[in-house]
C-alpha cells in the first residue's frame, strides 16, 4: 500500500490542472461516458435494486472512474493518479472488521453484506448539526443513554460561552476540545465510558481536529474522525493533515463522501459511480477505515428522498459485494424530532441501508440545520434496523415505497421542523415527554403493520 | 395577434436552443444575426432569458445537471458578447434585472451550492459577479461598490463561518452602506430564523427560493 509520503510526492509531481477543467472534463466527462458505457440508469420504481449484473456494472464503472480520473488536490492544483494494481491493493488491504470503542463498550464494526442478517452497528447522534455549548451536553446525553446505540456521531459546538466559533480561529480548537469533553462526560454519566466516538465535528479545519486528539479526554485510538472527500473527487491540505496525523497516532479515519445529486457527477446514476470511485480513492489517499454514504439532493438535501435512497442502496450493494469496506448509510431527514413525519423518513431510509450492506448513521433531523433532535428517534432508527435484517431486498423495496409516499414530496417540500431538546425531554430526568413518547409509540405500532416488529 | 420573437424568427428559436444545449458557437452565430434585426432588450427578453429559465427548471427536475447549466450560462454569455454592447445604449430604459455580488464567505471552501445559485440568478437575468470561495468580508463590499451592485449574496455551509456574515453586516454599517445593498444569505448552515436575527434582507432555502427572493426584494426596493 502507498505511504502518505508517496501520496504527497504524487500530489507535488502530478499533472497540473485548472479546477474548473477538472470538474468538467476529468470528472463529468468521464462520468458521462461511464454511465453510458455501463448502461446505468436510475429507476424510481426499484429503489432497492436486485439485479446482480447491474450492481456489478456500477462497481466496475466506479472502479474505472477512479482509475481514469484520480483525485484533485486543491492547493497543488494537481491530480494524483493511481494504477489498477494500486486501487486493487487498496481494496485487498481494507479491514473487514474493526474493534471500536474500549472495554465493555467496545464493539465489532464489520463490513455488512447484502441482505446480511447480523445485527447492524447503530451509529447514533445528530450528525452534522451545530449546537451551542449549553445544549450540547444534554443533547449528547439523550443518545448516550440509549443502549441500542453502539457509537456516537453527534454534531459540533458552534457557540462557546456565548462566542460564535470561527473557522481557523482559536475558538475552533476550544470548541473541538469542549465537544470531546462533553461527549466523554455524557458517556461516563450514561455508564458507557468507552463508547466509540466519531467526533471532533466542531473542527472543520485541521486545527480543531488536532486539538481534540487526546487519550484522556479527547479522541482516542479507538475513536474515529471524519475525513471528507471534497466535492467532487478532491482533497486539500487540511483533509490530508487530518488523515495523516490521526492515522499516525493510531486512530481511525472515516471517509465521508457527500456529492450533490445534480452536481458534477450528474444524476443518481453518475453519483452512484462517483461514490464508488471516491471511496476507492479515499482508501488510498486517507488510508480510510470506514466509509459514509451521504448523497445530497440538489433541492431537498435529505437522504430519504427517492434519488437518495436509490443511491444509498446501489452504492451499498456495489461496495459490499465487491469489497470488504465497512459502510455507513446516513439517515438525514427533512423533518425534525417532535414530528410524526420524521419516523416515516427513518423507516424508509433505515431499511434501505440495512438490507443493502450499510450500517445506519443518524438521525440527522432537519438535515442537521436546527438543534431539533433527540435520542428517542435514534432509538427508533436502531429498532427498525434490528427488526428489518430478515427482509429481502424485494420486500424492503415495497415497504420503503409505502413509507416514502407518506412524506414525499409534501413533507420534504414543507417539513415539520419539530422542537428543541428542552421541549422534547424533561431534562431533569432525561426522559422524553409523554406527548413525544406517544408519537414514537404510534410509529412503533404503525411500522409493525408492515412486518417490522419492534420488541 | 402578437407573435413573440421565439415564434416568428427561427434565429431566435435557434439561439434559444443553442443556449439550452450549451452550444457556444451556435449561440454566437445566432446572436450575431439577431442584433442586426432587433433591439437588444427584445433579444434578451424573448430569446435568451426564456432559455435560461428553461435550463433552471430542467436542473431542478434533474433532467440536466450542473455542468450543463454551466455550459448554458457560457452560451448565454457568448450571445451577450454581441447583444451586450448594444444593450448599453438601452440600459437606462431596460436594465438587466439587477447586479449581484456573490461568494462563499471567509473560512468556507464549499462552493457547489453557491455556484448553483449564481447560475440560477444568471439564468433569471441578473448580472452576477462571482467572487468564489473563502472570500474575505471586505472583498464583498469592495466589489459591490466597484460594480454598483444591487444585491450582496453570501453562501455559508459551515457554521463556523457564520460569524463572518455578522462581520460583513457590521462592516456595511460602519461604512454607512447597509441600506445601499440588499443582503441575502443561504447555504447549509443558515436557517431562516438566523437570517432574520442577523438582519439579512433575504434568505434562500434552495436555489429557486434564492432567485424568487432576489426578484421580490429588488422589485420592492425599486
Amino acid at each position: 500500500m502507498l505511504s502518505f509520503i508517496d501520496i504527497i510526492k504524487r500530489a507535488e509531481e502530478g499533472p497540473k490542472v485548472d479546477e474548473k477543467e477538472f470538474d468538467l472534463k476529468w470528472v463529468y466527462n468521464n462520468v458521462k461516458e461511464l454511465v453510458k458505457e455501463y448502461d446505468i440508469k436510475y429507476n424510481p420504481e426499484e429503489l432497492i435494486v436486485t439485479s446482480e449484473d447491474f450492481i456489478n456494472n456500477v462497481f466496475e464503472a466506479g472502479f474505472q472512474l477512479a482509475l481514469r480520473t484520480g483525485i484533485y488536490v486543491v492547493e497543488y492544483r494537481s491530480v494524483i493518479k493511481f494504477s489498477e494494481e494500486e486501487i486493487k491493493e487498496g481494496i485487498k488491504t481494507a479491514r473487514a472488521q474493526l474493534v471500536v470503542g474500549e472495554g465493555a463498550d467496545s464493539r465489532i464494526l464489520y463490513s455488512r453484506k447484502i441482505e446480511d442478517q447480523r445485527a447492524p452497528f447503530i451509529m447514533g447522534g445528530h450528525a452534522g448539526a451545530p449546537y451551542p455549548d449549553d445544549l450540547y451536553f444534554v443533547s449528547a446525553l439523550s443518545y448516550m443513554q440509549e443502549p441500542i446505540i453502539d457509537g456516537i456521531n453527534h454534531g459540533g459546538i458552534a457557540v462557546v460561552n456565548g462566542l460564535d466559533v470561527r473557522t481557523r480561529s482559536p475558538l475552533e480548537a476550544l470548541a473541538a476540545i469542549k465537544e470531546l469533553m462533553y461527549l466523554r462526560e455524557a458517556a461516563r454519566i450514561a455508564g458507557r465510558p468507552g463508547i466509540h466516538l466519531l467526533a471532533a465535528e466542531s473542527g472543520v479545519t485541521a486545527i480543531g481536529d488536532l486539538a481534540a486528539i487526546n487519550s484522556e479526554y479527547g479522541l482516542r485510538k479507538t475513536d474515529a474522525h471524519l475525513v471528507p472527500v471534497l466535492n467532487e473527487m478532491k482533497t486539500d491540505w487540511d483533509r490530508l493533515i487530518k488523515a495523516i496525523v490521526f492515522k499516525i497516532r493510531g486512530g481511525i479515519n472515516c471517509s465521508l463522501v457527500d456529492p450533490v445529486i445534480g452536481g458534477f457527477f450528474g444524476g443518481p446514476a453518475g453519483v452512484a459511480i462517483g461514490f464508488i470511485a471516491s471511496f476507492l480513492l479515499s482508501r488510498l489517499v486517507y488510508q480510510a477505515d470506514y466509509y459514509i454514504i451521504h448523497p445530497i439532493h440538489n433541492k431537498w438535501v435529505s437522504t430519504s428522498v427517492p434519488e437518495g435512497l436509490w443511491v444509498l442502496s446501489t452504492v451499498g450493494q456495489a461496495m459490499s459485494k465487491h469489497t470488504n469496506f465497512i459502510l455507513m448509510g446516513d439517515v438525514w431527514t427533512s423533518n425534525g424530532a417532535g414530528s410524526q413525519e420524521i419516523f416515516w423518513e427513518i423507516v424508509a431510509n433505515t431499511i434501505t441501508n440495512v438490507v443493502t450492506g450499510s450500517h445506519p448513521l443518524g438521525v440527522s433531523a432537519t438535515n442537521g440545520k436546527y438543534p431539533h433532535a433527540s435520542g428517542l428517534e435514534t432509538r427508533f432508527m436502531g429498532e427498525v434496523a434490528h427488526a428489518s435484517i430478515k427482509l429481502s431486498r424485494r420486500e424492503a423495496n415495497e415497504i420503503v415505497k409505502i413509507f416514502l409516499k407518506k412524506y414525499h414530496p409534501e413533507k420534504t417540500e414543507k417539513p415539520n421542523i419539530g422542537k428543541p431538546i428542552y421541549e422534547l425531554y424533561d431534562v431533569k430526568t432525561m426522559r422524553p415527554r409523554d406527548w413525544w413518547l406517544n408519537i414514537y409509540k404510534q410509529a412503533v405500532k404503525e411500522v409493525a403493520e408492515y412486518g417490522i416488529k419492534i420488541a | 395577434m402578437y407573435k413573440s420573437l421565439l415564434e416568428k424568427d427561427p434565429d431566435c428559436r435557434n439561439l434559444y436552443d443553442s443556449i439550452i444545449k450549451g452550444d457556444i458557437d451556435s449561440s454566437d452565430i445566432y446572436a450575431k444575426s439577431l442584433v442586426n434585426k432587433y433591439e437588444p432588450v427584445d433579444i434578451i427578453q424573448e430569446c435568451m432569458s426564456p432559455a435560461m429559465k428553461t435550463v433552471g427548471e430542467m436542473f431542478e427536475r434533474l433532467e440536466i445537471f450542473l455542468p450543463e447549466v454551466i455550459a448554458a450560462a457560457d452560451a448565454f454569455e457568448a450571445a451577450m458578447k454581441h447583444v451586450g454592447p448594444k444593450l448599453e445604449a438601452f440600459r437606462q430604459v431596460a436594465p438587466r434585472r439587477g447586479k449581484v455580488v456573490i461568494g462563499t464567505i471567509q473560512g468556507d471552501i464549499h462552493d457547489l451550492g453557491k455556484n448553483i445559485v449564481a447560475l440560477m440568478l444568471k439564468a433569471n437575468g441578473f448580472e452576477v459577479y462571482d467572487l468564489g470561495k473563502d472570500v474575505p468580508v471586505h472583498k464583498f463590499v469592495e466589489k459591490a461598490e466597484e460594480v454598483k451592485a444591487d444585491i450582496i449574496a453570501v453562501s455559508v455551509l459551515l457554521s463556523t463561518s457564520l460569524p463572518f456574515v455578522k462581520d460583513l453586516i457590521k462592516l456595511l454599517k460602519e461604512r454607512n452602506l447597509r441600506d445601499k445593498y440588499i443582503l441575502m444569505v443561504g447555504g447549509g448552515a443558515v436557517t431562516r430564523e438566523w437570517a432574520t436575527e442577523v438582519g439579512a434582507d433575504g434568505y434562500g432555502e434552495n436555489a429557486s427560493e434564492a432567485v424568487r427572493a432576489a426578484i421580490e426584494l429588488l422589485q420592492r426596493k425599486r
